[in-house]
């Protein structure tokens, strides 16, 4: 077992604080979902955490440890262990979903980057388009090759912006299958952002509410309906999480 | 360093595979450089000589059988230049105004010269400074017209001297003041001699048959130097010398300064939108997120795009050039100094490019600034005026500009062409510089 972690952040944007030392806990496997409404601070987080942008103070800093043990363990460092899967895919459309793949491998620091490229291919289920230029590809393929491309260099997490925003509901189904069974297999920790309480409910094993930048709740969603006098079902946690959300307004 | 090369062999694959791109990369010179070579061929271009025939005018020489007018080689002349026969004085007016890129000067008594054959003719070329690639153009074509001219005298000459020979040596008619005579020749003395001086043997009188001997010598010795005439008059080459002089100094050629431009306007398109649509298309395509996260540095990101650019603009450039050299009679100047003038202005404006492309949000907002911006500094660059050029030298169009136009019209790595080339590489850097900050700032 091992636990990711990393220390509060501030990141302002125009001059308004668009996140406030907010922190995370991530155990190996694990899957946390970062709940809030547009503009939150959702993104901002991931992107901070994913080393896209820089904090404008504090700093993020991945720890690798044991489970349970205190934090400032090995350092991992943010590259080679966290992949970073934005909204819209981040590949490029006039190269093939193999180039694109061999490209980013080579980028993570792969030595044998066309090597990984096939694996991923397989992985990723995209070996009948490898030669396609992603431009051509349909919304749930390339939202694979998205992802295939955040796992080149074997990352031990995963941070998801909205990774089913753009998806018809089999293709989200397809998507969270496989994003499941990288958990179960290769204990791949997860952090999404999403503005569903049900997907966060299906996917995650906990979720940290974000509202105006600041955390607000973090924890089972269960224990997020309890605590505002709810049972421990999808609706309670719903409306527990629209009460939390517009009381932090 | 290893990620920089790999984005590098990335963009150029885009760009092979980007067929609009590359229609416009390869067909917007290419129409550039037909419009210039156009522009070259027009009336314009057309050399103007002005001549001034200070000989008196409709006299012809007589060598050999040949008469030979200085106004028939004209003639020829006038079919490739622009020919204009004025007195002195209008013609040195003409030279200082630059309407003719050189005067032709025919001295008095040049006839007389070359009928004379006792000192050499001389024809006195003045060209323009200001027009320096027509005044070329005319020198080359007036050596040429003067090649000919001796090369007709030449055979006129030798014809005349091998039938001299021939007939002193073998004798023949002559006519002189109208009234014909036989001349011995050579040979026949020699017959002559020798028979009188067997008969003078003969007759006891070997003594005064001896005292021709002398004579005998002396003919058989101008025989063998006759003998050897054929081939020197054969070897008579050039009756007569061009001087080529240059004129005062003046403004720029006008063919020098519109390839300049052509060459200005096209680097600076190409190397600025080339620039701004590489590094604004990584943030288009959200690839930008992924690449920033560590997986290049950001300064060598925007070096990456600035060198693909400025790859390009050399390639273009060195294209646009041999297009002129081939499609037209310009020199281009020394080839040595073109690479790193050309890789030079592209880096620049590249950088321009790139910097205008790390503040705008996507593609088309990146092409549409940089040709607002690049179109009225281009302009800048080329007006002939001193606030103008003021303007234009703080940014890399001035002196591009000024470094195509010295190259084409005088060669050579003077200061002046140095220092231009190193306030080229300044601003690149600093362009540089600033895209990367603007770049770690702007986010992706």
């Amino acid at each position: 077992m091992r636990r990711y972690r990393r220390g509060g952040i501030v990141r302002r944007a125009g001059g308004t604080l668009a996140l406030d030392d907010v922190g995370l806990v991530l155990a190996a496997g694990e899957a946390v979902a970062l709940l809030g409404p547009n503009g939150a601070g959702k993104t901002t987080l991931l992107r901070l955490l994913a080393g896209v942008d820089r904090p404008d103070a504090g700093e993020v800093r991945w720890t690798l440890a044991p489970a349970g043990a205190p934090a400032g363990g090995e350092d991992g460092g943010t590259r080679s262990r966290v992949g970073w899967v934005p909204q819209r895919p981040a590949v490029y459309g006039r190269l093939t979903v193999r180039e694109n793949l061999r490209l980013f491998a080579g980028l993570e620091g792969c030595a044998d980057a066309a090597g990984e490229a096939e694996r991923l291919l397989a992985r990723a289920d995209l070996a009948s388009w490898a030669d396609r230029p992603a431009a051509e590809l349909s919304t749930g393929t390339l939202q694979r090759l998205n992802l295939a491309v955040a796992l080149a260099g074997g990352p031990a997490a995963l941070l998801l912006d909205e990774p089913s925003a753009t998806l018809s509901p089999d293709q989200r189904i397809r998507l969270w299958e496989w994003l499941g069974s990288l958990r179960a297999e290769e204990g791949l920790a997860l952090v999404f952002s999403t503005q569903s309480v049900d997907e966060a409910a299906r996917h995650a094993d906990r979720v940290l509410v974000i509202a105006r930048g600041r955390r607000a709740f973090e924890g089972r969603l269960e224990d997020l309906a309890r605590a505002r006098g709810g049972d421990a079902g999808p609706e309670a946690a719903e409306r527990a999480f629209l009460a939390l959300v517009e009381g932090s307004a | 360093m290893r990620a920089a090369l790999a984005l590098f062999a990335k963009d150029l694959r885009i760009l092979r595979r980007s067929p609009l791109v590359a229609l416009v990369l390869v067909g917007y010179p290419l129409v550039v450089s037909l419009l210039v070579a156009a522009a070259l061929q027009s009336g314009e271009r057309t050399p103007a000589l002005a001549v001034v025939n200070l000989d008196a005018p409709g006299r012809t020489v007589q060598v050999g059988e040949r008469r030979l007018s200085v106004d028939d080689y004209l003639a020829r002349l006038d079919e490739e230049v622009d020919l204009r026969r004025l007195d002195a004085d209008e013609a040195g007016r003409a030279l200082d105004d630059g309407r003719v890129a050189a005067v032709l000067t025919i001295p008095e008594g040049f006839i007389s010269d070359l009928q004379s054959g006792v000192r050499q003719p001389l024809l006195r070329l003045v060209t323009s400074a200001r027009s320096p690639l027509e005044g070329e153009a005319i020198s080359r074509r007036l050596q040429a017209a003067v090649f000919r001219f001796n090369q007709g005298l030449a055979t006129g000459y030798v014809r005349q001297v091998l039938r001299l020979v021939d007939f002193i040596s073998n004798g023949g008619s002559i006519g002189i003041f109208g009234r014909q005579g036989e001349v011995v020749g050579l040979r026949n003395s020699r017959v002559l001699i020798a028979e009188t001086q067997d008969e003078l043997r003969r007759s006891g009188r070997a003594d005064l048959a001896a005292r021709l001997d002398p004579l005998l010598v002396f003919i058989d010795e101008t025989q063998a130097n006759l003998d050897l005439a054929r081939p020197a008059a054969t070897a008579i080459a050039s009756p007569i010398r061009l001087e080529v002089a240059e004129g005062a100094e003046g403004r720029e050629p006008l063919s020098a300064f519109g390839v300049a431009g052509a060459l200005l306007v096209s680097l600076a398109l190409v190397g600025g939108l080339l620039g701004a649509a590489g590094i604004a298309s990584e943030r288009e395509e959200d690839t930008l997120t992924r690449l920033r996260r560590g997986l290049v540095a950001l300064p060598l990101l925007v070096v990456e795009k600035i060198v693909v650019a400025a790859l390009a603009c050399t390639v273009i450039g060195g294209v646009l050039l041999a297009a002129v050299a081939v499609l037209t009679d310009l020199a281009v100047g020394r080839w040595a100094l073109w690479p790193p003038a050309l890789a030079l202005a592209g880096l620049a404006f590249a950088a321009v490019g790139v910097l205008i492309g790390a503040a705008a949000r996507d593609t088309r907002t990146a092409l549409l600034a940089t040709l607002m911006i690049s179109l009225p500094l281009i302009f800048v660059g080329l007006v002939p005026d001193d606030a103008a050029a003021a303007v234009a030298s703080l940014v890399p169009f001035g002196p591009a500009f000024r470094i195509f136009r010295d190259l084409l019209a005088e060669p050579r790595l003077d200061a002046a062409l140095a220092g231009d080339m190193v306030a080229l590489a300044l601003m690149a850097a600093l362009a540089t510089t600033a895209a990367a900050v603007l770049l770690r700032r702007r986010g992706a």
